[in-house]
Protein backbone atom coordinates (compact mmCIF):
# COMPACT_ATOMS: atom_id res chain seq x y z
CA UNK A 1 0.00 0.00 0.00
CA UNK A 2 1.43 3.38 -0.97
CA UNK A 3 1.59 6.34 1.39
CA UNK A 4 -1.11 8.10 -0.63
CA UNK A 5 -3.43 5.09 -0.37
CA UNK A 6 -2.81 4.94 3.37
CA UNK A 7 -3.64 8.65 3.65
CA UNK A 8 -6.88 8.05 1.72
CA UNK A 9 -7.79 5.20 4.10
CA UNK A 10 -7.14 7.41 7.14
CA UNK A 11 -9.23 10.18 5.55
CA UNK A 12 -12.11 7.77 4.90
CA UNK A 13 -11.87 6.12 8.34
CA UNK A 14 -14.54 6.67 10.99
CA UNK A 15 -12.17 8.83 13.01
CA UNK A 16 -11.25 10.98 10.01
CA UNK A 17 -14.88 11.46 9.04
CA UNK A 18 -15.94 12.20 12.62
CA UNK A 19 -13.23 14.86 13.00
CA UNK A 20 -14.30 16.56 9.76
CA UNK A 21 -18.01 16.45 10.40
CA UNK A 22 -18.15 17.40 14.06
CA UNK A 23 -18.72 21.10 14.64
CA UNK A 24 -16.46 21.30 17.68
CA UNK A 25 -13.90 18.48 17.33
CA UNK A 26 -11.66 20.14 14.78
CA UNK A 27 -11.29 23.56 16.48
CA UNK A 28 -10.81 21.86 19.88
CA UNK A 29 -8.01 19.69 18.49
CA UNK A 30 -6.48 22.77 16.84
CA UNK A 31 -6.68 24.67 20.14
CA UNK A 32 -4.92 21.81 21.94
CA UNK A 33 -2.29 21.72 19.16
CA UNK A 34 -1.60 25.40 19.90
CA UNK A 35 -1.40 24.81 23.69
CA UNK A 36 0.96 21.89 23.01
CA UNK A 37 3.12 24.23 20.93
CA UNK A 38 3.27 26.77 23.77
CA UNK A 39 4.65 24.06 26.10
CA UNK A 40 6.99 22.43 23.56
CA UNK A 41 8.38 24.96 21.10
CA UNK A 42 7.52 27.81 23.48
CA UNK A 43 9.44 26.51 26.51
CA UNK A 44 12.23 25.28 24.23
CA UNK A 45 12.61 28.87 23.01
CA UNK A 46 13.68 29.88 26.52
CA UNK A 47 16.11 26.95 26.77
CA UNK A 48 17.62 27.85 23.37
CA UNK A 49 17.92 31.53 24.32
CA UNK A 50 19.67 30.47 27.54
CA UNK A 51 22.14 28.42 25.48
CA UNK A 52 22.83 31.58 23.46
CA UNK A 53 23.28 33.64 26.64
CA UNK A 54 20.19 35.76 25.88
CA UNK A 55 17.88 34.63 28.71
CA UNK A 56 18.54 34.33 32.47
CA UNK A 57 22.28 34.12 31.74
CA UNK A 58 23.22 34.14 35.44
CA UNK A 59 21.23 30.97 36.11
CA UNK A 60 23.10 27.68 35.44
CA UNK A 61 21.85 25.98 32.26
CA UNK A 62 20.94 22.79 34.15
CA UNK A 63 18.63 24.75 36.50
CA UNK A 64 16.60 25.84 33.48
CA UNK A 65 16.83 22.81 31.22
CA UNK A 66 16.24 20.00 33.73
CA UNK A 67 13.04 21.25 35.40
CA UNK A 68 11.52 22.23 32.03
CA UNK A 69 12.33 18.96 30.25
CA UNK A 70 9.26 16.95 31.38
CA UNK A 71 6.90 19.85 30.49
CA UNK A 72 8.59 20.33 27.18
CA UNK A 73 8.40 16.65 26.30
CA UNK A 74 4.79 16.50 27.51
CA UNK A 75 4.06 19.45 25.22
CA UNK A 76 5.63 17.61 22.29
CA UNK A 77 3.48 14.54 22.99
CA UNK A 78 0.31 16.71 23.05
CA UNK A 79 1.37 18.48 19.84
CA UNK A 80 2.18 15.18 18.14
CA UNK A 81 -1.07 13.44 19.13
CA UNK A 82 -3.24 16.42 18.10
CA UNK A 83 -1.13 16.84 14.96
CA UNK A 84 -1.82 13.22 13.96
CA UNK A 85 -5.56 13.82 14.48
CA UNK A 86 -5.45 16.99 12.35
CA UNK A 87 -3.59 15.02 9.68
CA UNK A 88 -6.12 12.16 9.72
CA UNK A 89 -8.99 14.63 9.22
CA UNK A 90 -7.47 15.88 5.95
CA UNK A 91 -4.88 13.18 5.20
CA UNK A 92 -5.59 12.62 1.51
CA UNK A 93 -5.15 16.34 0.76
CA UNK A 94 -2.26 17.12 3.12
CA UNK A 95 -0.11 14.20 1.98
CA UNK A 96 0.11 15.80 -1.48
CA UNK A 97 1.42 19.13 -0.18
CA UNK A 98 5.17 19.76 -0.52
CA UNK A 99 4.97 22.18 2.45
CA UNK A 100 3.79 19.31 4.70
CA UNK A 101 6.75 17.16 3.65
CA UNK A 102 9.07 20.09 4.40
CA UNK A 103 7.47 20.37 7.84
CA UNK A 104 8.13 16.67 8.53
CA UNK A 105 11.72 17.12 7.32
CA UNK A 106 12.30 20.07 9.65
CA UNK A 107 10.82 18.11 12.59
CA UNK A 108 13.21 15.23 11.82
CA UNK A 109 16.21 17.59 11.64
CA UNK A 110 15.18 19.34 14.89
CA UNK A 111 14.85 15.91 16.55
CA UNK A 112 18.30 14.85 15.35
CA UNK A 113 19.74 18.15 16.64
CA UNK A 114 18.16 17.54 20.08
CA UNK A 115 19.43 13.94 20.26
CA UNK A 116 22.90 15.02 19.20
CA UNK A 117 22.87 17.76 21.84
CA UNK A 118 21.83 15.34 24.60
CA UNK A 119 24.44 12.80 23.49
CA UNK A 120 27.34 15.25 23.11
CA UNK A 121 26.62 17.77 25.87
CA UNK A 122 23.93 16.31 28.13
CA UNK A 123 26.19 14.46 30.57
CA UNK A 124 28.62 17.33 31.14
CA UNK A 125 26.01 20.07 31.57
CA UNK A 126 27.05 20.67 35.18
CA UNK A 127 30.57 21.58 33.99
CA UNK A 128 30.00 23.78 30.92
CA UNK A 129 26.59 25.01 32.11
CA UNK A 130 28.20 27.21 34.76
CA UNK A 131 30.64 28.99 32.45
CA UNK A 132 30.13 32.60 31.45
CA UNK A 133 30.70 31.85 27.80
CA UNK A 134 29.17 28.57 26.62
CA UNK A 135 30.99 26.24 24.18
CA UNK A 136 30.50 27.01 20.47
CA UNK A 137 28.93 23.59 19.86
CA UNK A 138 26.27 24.33 22.49
CA UNK A 139 25.47 27.70 20.92
CA UNK A 140 25.27 26.07 17.51
CA UNK A 141 22.74 23.53 18.81
CA UNK A 142 20.70 26.41 20.29
CA UNK A 143 20.63 28.36 17.02
CA UNK A 144 19.83 25.23 15.01
CA UNK A 145 16.96 24.42 17.38
CA UNK A 146 15.52 27.96 17.19
CA UNK A 147 15.77 28.03 13.41
CA UNK A 148 14.40 24.53 12.78
CA UNK A 149 11.43 24.81 15.16
CA UNK A 150 10.57 28.23 13.70
CA UNK A 151 10.53 26.63 10.26
CA UNK A 152 8.30 23.84 11.61
CA UNK A 153 5.78 26.41 12.91
CA UNK A 154 5.96 28.45 9.69
CA UNK A 155 5.49 25.49 7.34
CA UNK A 156 2.73 24.15 9.60
CA UNK A 157 0.79 27.41 9.56
CA UNK A 158 1.15 27.61 5.77
CA UNK A 159 -0.54 24.22 5.22
CA UNK A 160 -4.10 25.62 4.96
CA UNK A 161 -2.88 28.49 2.76
CA UNK A 162 -1.14 26.21 0.28
CA UNK A 163 -3.88 23.58 0.21
CA UNK A 164 -5.46 22.63 -3.09
CA UNK A 165 -9.21 23.04 -2.85
CA UNK B 1 -21.61 55.76 16.03
CA UNK B 2 -22.51 52.22 17.01
CA UNK B 3 -19.93 49.44 17.10
CA UNK B 4 -21.45 47.87 14.00
CA UNK B 5 -21.20 51.15 12.10
CA UNK B 6 -17.59 51.49 13.24
CA UNK B 7 -16.80 47.97 12.01
CA UNK B 8 -18.55 48.69 8.69
CA UNK B 9 -16.58 51.92 8.31
CA UNK B 10 -13.31 50.07 8.96
CA UNK B 11 -14.12 47.37 6.43
CA UNK B 12 -15.14 49.80 3.68
CA UNK B 13 -12.31 52.25 4.35
CA UNK B 14 -9.52 52.39 1.78
CA UNK B 15 -7.26 50.76 4.39
CA UNK B 16 -9.65 47.85 4.94
CA UNK B 17 -10.12 47.37 1.20
CA UNK B 18 -6.37 47.60 0.59
CA UNK B 19 -5.57 44.87 3.14
CA UNK B 20 -8.38 42.75 1.73
CA UNK B 21 -6.99 43.09 -1.81
CA UNK B 22 -3.58 41.68 -0.86
CA UNK B 23 -2.45 38.22 -1.95
CA UNK B 24 -3.50 35.30 0.26
CA UNK B 25 0.17 34.65 1.05
CA UNK B 26 0.36 38.11 2.65
CA UNK B 27 -2.59 37.05 4.79
CA UNK B 28 -0.68 33.86 5.64
CA UNK B 29 2.20 36.13 6.72
CA UNK B 30 -0.18 38.09 8.95
CA UNK B 31 -1.32 34.78 10.49
CA UNK B 32 2.33 33.88 11.10
CA UNK B 33 2.87 37.13 12.98
CA UNK B 34 -0.23 36.31 15.03
CA UNK B 35 0.91 32.80 15.99
CA UNK B 36 4.43 34.10 16.75
CA UNK B 37 2.97 36.68 19.12
CA UNK B 38 0.68 34.06 20.67
CA UNK B 39 3.56 31.62 21.26
CA UNK B 40 5.79 34.32 22.82
CA UNK B 41 2.97 35.34 25.14
CA UNK B 42 1.68 31.85 26.06
CA UNK B 43 5.11 30.33 26.65
CA UNK B 44 6.05 33.23 28.95
CA UNK B 45 2.83 32.76 30.93
CA UNK B 46 3.40 28.98 31.05
CA UNK B 47 6.96 29.48 32.31
CA UNK B 48 5.89 31.94 35.01
CA UNK B 49 2.93 29.81 36.03
CA UNK B 50 5.01 26.64 36.35
CA UNK B 51 7.28 28.57 38.71
CA UNK B 52 4.35 29.98 40.71
CA UNK B 53 2.83 26.50 40.98
CA UNK B 54 6.14 25.14 42.27
CA UNK B 55 6.41 22.83 39.25
CA UNK B 56 9.57 24.18 37.66
CA UNK B 57 12.58 26.50 37.99
CA UNK B 58 12.33 26.41 41.77
CA UNK B 59 15.96 27.51 42.17
CA UNK B 60 15.33 30.73 40.24
CA UNK B 61 13.69 33.72 41.98
CA UNK B 62 10.20 34.54 40.63
CA UNK B 63 11.04 38.21 40.17
CA UNK B 64 13.99 37.31 37.98
CA UNK B 65 11.84 35.13 35.69
CA UNK B 66 9.16 37.84 35.59
CA UNK B 67 11.77 40.39 34.62
CA UNK B 68 13.28 38.19 31.91
CA UNK B 69 9.92 37.22 30.35
CA UNK B 70 8.39 40.71 30.51
CA UNK B 71 9.72 41.85 27.12
CA UNK B 72 8.54 38.62 25.46
CA UNK B 73 5.05 39.19 26.83
CA UNK B 74 4.85 42.79 25.60
CA UNK B 75 6.45 42.06 22.22
CA UNK B 76 4.01 39.14 21.89
CA UNK B 77 1.02 41.33 22.74
CA UNK B 78 2.25 44.00 20.31
CA UNK B 79 2.52 41.45 17.47
CA UNK B 80 -0.91 40.06 18.36
CA UNK B 81 -2.58 43.49 18.36
CA UNK B 82 -0.90 44.58 15.11
CA UNK B 83 -1.60 41.37 13.17
CA UNK B 84 -5.04 41.03 14.77
CA UNK B 85 -6.03 44.48 13.53
CA UNK B 86 -4.84 43.60 10.01
CA UNK B 87 -6.97 40.43 10.15
CA UNK B 88 -9.98 42.35 11.44
CA UNK B 89 -9.93 45.33 9.05
CA UNK B 90 -10.87 43.69 5.71
CA UNK B 91 -13.68 41.54 7.16
CA UNK B 92 -14.75 43.43 10.28
CA UNK B 93 -18.48 42.73 9.80
CA UNK B 94 -17.82 38.97 9.72
CA UNK B 95 -15.98 39.24 13.03
CA UNK B 96 -18.80 41.40 14.41
CA UNK B 97 -21.27 38.59 13.73
CA UNK B 98 -19.01 35.92 15.28
CA UNK B 99 -19.76 35.08 18.94
CA UNK B 100 -16.28 33.65 19.50
CA UNK B 101 -14.71 36.96 18.48
CA UNK B 102 -16.53 38.72 21.33
CA UNK B 103 -15.77 35.85 23.74
CA UNK B 104 -12.12 36.27 22.81
CA UNK B 105 -12.19 40.04 23.44
CA UNK B 106 -13.87 39.60 26.85
CA UNK B 107 -11.36 36.91 27.87
CA UNK B 108 -8.53 39.12 26.59
CA UNK B 109 -9.74 42.07 28.66
CA UNK B 110 -9.99 39.87 31.77
CA UNK B 111 -6.58 38.30 31.13
CA UNK B 112 -4.97 41.73 30.73
CA UNK B 113 -6.61 43.06 33.91
CA UNK B 114 -5.41 40.05 35.90
CA UNK B 115 -1.97 40.34 34.34
CA UNK B 116 -1.31 43.97 35.25
CA UNK B 117 -2.87 43.69 38.71
CA UNK B 118 -2.76 40.37 40.60
CA UNK B 119 -0.20 38.59 38.40
CA UNK B 120 2.20 41.54 38.37
CA UNK B 121 1.97 41.92 42.13
CA UNK B 122 2.57 38.23 42.78
CA UNK B 123 5.52 37.92 40.41
CA UNK B 124 7.28 40.92 41.94
CA UNK B 125 7.27 39.81 45.53
CA UNK B 126 8.87 36.75 47.07
CA UNK B 127 6.75 36.84 50.20
CA UNK B 128 3.42 35.86 48.64
CA UNK B 129 1.62 32.90 50.14
CA UNK B 130 1.79 29.71 48.10
CA UNK B 131 -2.00 29.59 47.77
CA UNK B 132 -2.26 33.10 46.30
CA UNK B 133 0.61 32.35 43.93
CA UNK B 134 -1.05 29.12 42.76
CA UNK B 135 -4.44 30.79 42.37
CA UNK B 136 -2.91 33.56 40.23
CA UNK B 137 -1.10 31.03 38.04
CA UNK B 138 -4.19 28.91 37.41
CA UNK B 139 -6.38 31.97 36.76
CA UNK B 140 -3.87 33.51 34.37
CA UNK B 141 -3.29 30.23 32.49
CA UNK B 142 -7.04 29.60 32.19
CA UNK B 143 -7.72 33.10 30.83
CA UNK B 144 -4.85 33.14 28.31
CA UNK B 145 -5.58 29.59 27.13
CA UNK B 146 -9.20 30.70 26.81
CA UNK B 147 -8.10 33.60 24.59
CA UNK B 148 -6.10 31.19 22.41
CA UNK B 149 -8.96 28.67 22.18
CA UNK B 150 -11.59 31.31 21.37
CA UNK B 151 -9.21 32.61 18.69
CA UNK B 152 -8.94 29.17 17.09
CA UNK B 153 -12.73 28.83 17.15
CA UNK B 154 -13.38 32.13 15.29
CA UNK B 155 -12.36 30.68 11.95
CA UNK B 156 -14.77 27.76 12.14
CA UNK B 157 -18.05 29.56 12.90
Amino acid sequence: MSVIELAQQLYDSQLGTALRESVYAFPIVEGLHLIGLAFSVGLLLFVDLRLLGLFLRHIPVANIMNPLRPWLLGGFVLTLVTGILLFIAAASKIILLPVFLFKLGFIALAGINALWFEHKWGKTILTWGLQDVLPTGVKFAGIASLLLWSLVVITGRLIPYLSIE
Amino acid sequence: MSTLELFKALQTSSFGRFIGSLDHLVHAGIQLLHITGMLLLLSSIVLLSLRLLGLGLRQTPIAEIANATSRFIWVGLGLLAFSGFLMLAPSATNYYANDFFWDKLILLALALIVHVSLFRKITRSESTSAITARFSAVLSLALWFGVAFAGRFIGFF
